[in-house]
């Protein structure tokens, strides 16, 4: 009997432990009798002892506390006057500290930058700084200026002499012509004219000359054939 | 070299803006805590980096039954002047160290506590003189 009923103890707890759902595991979908749950780990077992669990904003209140009603603390009048007032003198104070305190962190830093920048030594050096820099763009000047001087002198030069050049090309150019208009001048002489047409072709026919000769290399005549 | 990366890129966090405030950074063991007076950034961690260490709160009260606080007013001062916030009980504490004026609420409390108190005194003294006494005008 002992052992039957021991048996049948251990089924009926096996059977009740296979569906639970605990809120520090989450909540399974589709309801506390959801039969397509995986078959998690059990909620309690002796090797899972479980700690102080606190629940999510997800999780359902207690049943215990159904019928709670939420109340605001007291609050009493006459008190709540007198704290507020006394927040605002509070307030007032702490105002008035903070910016005594920015003051007088202001003036630190002001002091501080003072005694930085008016030491004798600084301002000394400044000067001696500034002295030298003036020097230098003196002298920086003054090489820029004979510089441009030099450049523009280049400048005139290049043009007078182009200007030069342009002229004795053109001259040159009107002496070519010149002379070759002398020369055709000259050549018109020769021309032949309807007027000495007739005189010309008198000239030639009087005159044979005989083209048929041979020169050597400096132009001498070397050999003649006779007219036929 | 594209391994080497520059060091201070880790070390320096830069937040979105946050101010400066003055409160308590908890530290000690277990059932002993200890508080640090520290200003820091605002978004910064409870008990993590801090810009400077401005005193020292033991909460647990000595063998004379003092609770003792160390604060350094100088650089209190200084970081109050540059604007800094201070947290509720930094306040409270400032405010009976002397430095600041009074807490509204620690006037508040003790004036509540005192009329708790009074009652019970008065239920107390009355059984006591009642007996030797006739009951006289209320304390």
């Amino acid at each position: 009997m002992a052992p039957g009923g021991c048996l049948l103890l251990a089924l009926l707890l096996l059977a009740g432990t296979v569906q639970g759902q605990h809120w520090s595991h989450g909540w399974y979908p589709g309801g506390k009798r959801d039969i397509s749950a995986p078959q998690a780990v059990p909620a309690w077992s002796p090797w899972l002892v479980p700690c102080r669990g606190r629940k999510s904003r997800h999780d359902p209140p207690a049943k215990s506390k159904a019928s709670r009603l939420k109340v605001p603390p007291p609050v009493d009048p006459a008190e709540l006057c007198v704290v507020t007032e006394r927040y605002r003198q509070h307030r007032l104070v702490l105002g008035a500290l903070r910016s005594i305190f920015r003051s007088e962190v202001v003036q630190r830093k002001h002091e501080a930058q003072k005694d930085a920048e008016d030491s004798a030594a600084v301002l000394e050096e400044h000067r001696l700084l500034m002295a030298w820099n003036d020097a230098e763009n003196a002298r920086q000047r003054a090489r820029r200026e004979e510089r441009i001087r030099k450049e523009k002198e280049e400048q005139k030069m290049q043009k007078l002499q182009a200007m030069e050049n342009k002229a004795k090309v053109m001259e040159a150019f009107l002496k070519e012509k010149e002379k070759e208009v002398l020369q055709l001048q000259e050549e018109a002489k020769t021309f032949i004219t309807p007027e000495n047409l007739e005189a010309r072709i008198e000239e030639c026919l009087d005159n044979p000359r005989n083209y048929n000769f041979a020169i050597d290399k400096e132009g001498r005549i070397v050999k003649r054939t006779a007219l036929s | 070299n594209l391994h080497l990366i520059t060091p201070g890129s880790r070390l320096l966090k830069s937040y979105r803006g946050g101010h400066v405030v003055i409160r308590f950074a908890l530290g000690g063991c277990t059932n002993r805590p200890f508080y640090r007076i520290v200003a820091a950034h605002s978004k910064r961690a409870r008990d993590g980096k801090y810009l400077e260490q401005l005193g020292c709160l033991d909460p647990l009260p000595n063998a004379h039954g003092e609770k003792v606080a160390g604060l350094n007013l100088e650089r209190l001062r200084h970081w109050l002047g540059c604007g800094a916030q201070l947290s509720r009980p930094a306040e409270k504490l400032l405010g009976l160290a002397g430095f600041l004026p009074l807490h509204p609420m620690t006037i508040t409390n003790a004036e509540r506590l005192r009329r708790r108190r009074r009652p019970a005194q008065e239920s107390v003294v009355p059984p006591a003189e009642g007996g030797s006494q006739e009951p006289g005008a209320p304390v």
